[in-house]
């Protein structure tokens, strides 16, 4: 999941940015709105997180501007006054949500992997589709109630996967949306990943939950059972 | 031109001036042409008396004689003079008076039965008023003859009269201006008064001497005055809530400070210090939150256009649409599209966001927000209710929850300080009253009931 963070207050910007990514998703930060709207109209993001007061163009004229520009992916503002009034202004300028400074790291994250998984269409924490389930909560996955274990990468990999289910997704999308840019980016990893993840989730060989579209990338094909 | 006193003087002067010109000069022409009039009935009567005193002698022709009813004919230089012209406008008698001088001429052939009346001037220069009159003279049976007789006064009398006249008028003229002026002068003074009155008020109001204006202005000047009067109360509540939140914000985070303080000084392990100094942490935010809250309150704001709820409403709920998405309750608006709200938009924001936020935390499925006018006591007041179908609130627990900063589930994210924020806009800022109870949906209702919700309040 790529998730930009537009902050000016540097200590926070760089804490928020570094769980962000031990969480295992690829942050671009900015600290000021011009460089962050940039950011927003040129990346392929997932969410982002705006402060409402930065320094040159409020959080809201950015939010405004990648509404206006087409640009759909959910935004979460982070308001230090707790005032309706802001929150509202936020909400109607095309946000999805907030978040009152001073918070709670779990809160953020928790709010993120909700505004994601709606944009998915999704409205439960827990992923499922046939008898596999993924909880983004807890980041565990149960092959028909029992535990897979799975390494940070073929997590991530999966979660994008379960949370566009049915849709084809390109290669290059994927590593677009699941590495940070100084990542190594050979497609030939994605192809290992998704082999583990076929041997991890179909033992068997009778699920075939991830589809190979030749030319044009992977599906999940399960239909989806909950949420 | 940036005074009142000024502009009222200068117009009601030049006013006063043409009016006062005009009339003068309608009065001195009224007396010259009737003057002019007097003279003209004055020279036909001594026409008359002329033709009364003639004779016709065995010639046929016309005598006067020598001593005429009028003295001053027979004066020389006396100022009234005579003649008598034939046809012919051969001049066959004149007055005595007329020694040594001549009448102008005048055309003298005319239809009998004419007058002809006119400023001229004698043969010496004299100005003269003449009066010709023709008359036919029967001189013997059925033999008529044409005679003009003219009759002159000299236009010394009439001048001296008119400008006797003109001095008289004018110059009561210039007294009475001179006395309306003054007398203006007077009234706008009088009448401008109470803006003087407002003007030094408020340099005492600057100076610090006086809280607001006194009352006893004449109506027109009322409402100016009372709306000033409200600003200056706003001001000041304002201020006032400044200072106690930033008081109280002051007073209730030292104790957090103190006791992370003395977790620092004792030598208490890491884990205790960081739970300590977390708790601590938690606190302060909660404090500073609901004092700048508090403090941001705008109030009932004079000179402001009632604000309609309704759209307000609506921002609010499609908001919480947006926030609570993952459960997608039935948030529904019942407000007519005329409720109107009379303060700051903020504020009504703050209340509504706060209560529908809290009934969406703890809904089911339901939300309804419910605003309506209501009279009490003859007072308007603004109802505001917002109410679910979630478990509802037990009463025990509801004083407690309107306390600052208390949340009644730690679980349900939020400040918990939404309820003690409405209950003190409410309350200290719209002098209402707060309500928790239980609403039709069978969850919790929390009614809000606004005061001075009218004109003028």
């Amino acid at each position: 999941m790529r998730i930009l963070i537009i902050e000016d207050e540097a200590a926070l910007r760089e804490r928020v940015t570094a769980q962000l990514r031990e969480q295992g998703y690829a942050v671009d930060s900015a600290a000021d709105g011009r460089t962050g709207l940039y950011l927003g109209q040129e990346y392929p993001l997932d969410a982002a997180v705006v402060d409402l007061g930065l320094p040159d163009l409020s959080g809201i004229e950015v939010i405004r501007r990648w509404r206006a520009a087409g640009r759909k992916f959910p935004v979460l503002i982070l308001t230090a006054r707790g005032r309706w009034q802001d929150k509202v202004e936020g909400l109607e300028a095309g946000a999805d949500d907030y978040l009152v400074k001073p918070f709670y790291t779990e809160e953020l994250l928790a709010r993120l992997r909700a505004l994601i998984r709606r944009t998915g269409g999704w409205t439960q924490a827990v992923l499922r589709c046939g008898p596999i389930a993924l909880d983004t909560g807890a980041q565990q996955i149960t092959l028909s109630g029992q535990a897979v274990e799975l390494t940070a990468y073929e997590y991530k990999l999966l979660e994008y996967l379960m949370l566009h289910a049915g849709t084809v997704i390109s290669k290059t999308e994927l590593t677009e949306h699941l590495y940070q840019e100084d990542e190594d980016r050979d497609s030939n990893v994605l192809e290992v990943l998704v082999g583990r993840l076929r041997r991890k989730l179909d033992p068997n060989r009778d699920l075939n939950p991830i589809e190979t579209l030749r030319g044009r990338g992977y599906r999940f094909r399960l239909e989806r059972t909950a949420g | 031109m940036n005074s009142l006193r000024g502009r009222l003087l200068i117009a009601a002067s030049v006013v006063l001036a043409a009016f006062l010109g005009l009339t003068g000069l309608s009065l001195d022409r009224a007396f010259r042409d009737s003057a002019l009039a007097a003279v003209e009935d004055r020279l036909q009567a001594q026409v008359y008396m002329l033709l009364g005193a003639v004779n016709v002698d065995a010639f046929n022709r016309l005598t006067l004689p020598q001593s005429l009813p009028e003295a001053r004919f027979s004066t020389p230089d006396s100022g009234l003079y005579a003649d008598v012209m034939d046809g012919q406008g051969t001049l066959i008698w004149h007055s005595p008076s007329l020694l040594g001088l001549a009448l102008p001429f005048f055309p003298a052939v005319r239809n009998p039965g004419d007058t002809q009346f006119a400023p001229l001037e004698a043969s010496d220069g004299t100005p003269l008023f003449v009066l010709a009159f023709t008359v036919s003279w029967e001189v013997a049976r059925n033999q008529y003859q044409l005679y003009t007789f003219r009759v002159a006064e000299t236009r010394q009398d009439f001048d001296d009269q008119v400008w006797s006249f003109r001095r008289g008028l004018w110059g009561w003229l210039l007294a009475s201006t001179g006395v309306l002026l003054a007398a203006q002068g007077l009234i706008l003074r009088w009448s401008l008064q109470p803006l003087r009155r407002v003007a030094t008020e408020i340099k005492d109001i600057e100076a610090g001497r006086q809280d607001e204006l006194s009352s006893g202005y004449p109506e027109e000047l009322r409402p100016l005055t009372m709306n000033l009067n409200a600003l200056l109360r706003q001001g000041r509540a304002h201020l006032e809530r400044y200072r106690n939140a930033l008081g109280d914000l002051a007073h209730s985070l030292k104790t957090p400070l103190a006791v992370a303080r003395g977790a620092l000084e004792n030598d208490t392990d890491a884990d205790e210090l960081r739970r300590t100094l977390g708790e601590q942490v938690g606190r302060m935010n909660r404090t500073v939150d609901y004092q700048l809250q508090r403090a941001a309150a705008a109030g009932r704001i004079a000179l402001s256009a009632p604000l309609p709820v309704a759209p307000l409403a609506r921002k609010i709920l499609d908001s919480l649409a947006k926030v609570y998405a993952d459960r997608a309750p039935q948030l529904c608006a019942e407000i007519a599209a005329t409720t109107v709200f009379y303060g700051d938009e903020g504020d009504l924001l703050e209340i509504l966001g706060n209560l529908a936020d809290n009934a969406c935390k703890w809904c089911r499925r339901q939300v309804v927000v419910r605003v309506h006018p209501a009279d009490h006591d003859g007072r308007m007041e603004l109802v505001l209710e917002v109410e679910d179908d979630g478990p509802g609130i037990p009463t025990d627990q509801a004083p407690l929850l309107l306390n600052r900063g208390q949340r009644a589930d730690p679980t349900v994210a939020g400040h918990g300080i939404g309820l003690a924020v409405v209950r003190d806009l409410v309350e200290e800022v719209y002098y209402g009253r707060l309500e928790i109870g239980r609403g039709v949906l069978g969850g919790a209702r929390v009614r809000a009931r606004l005061r001075f919700q009218a004109n003028g309040g």
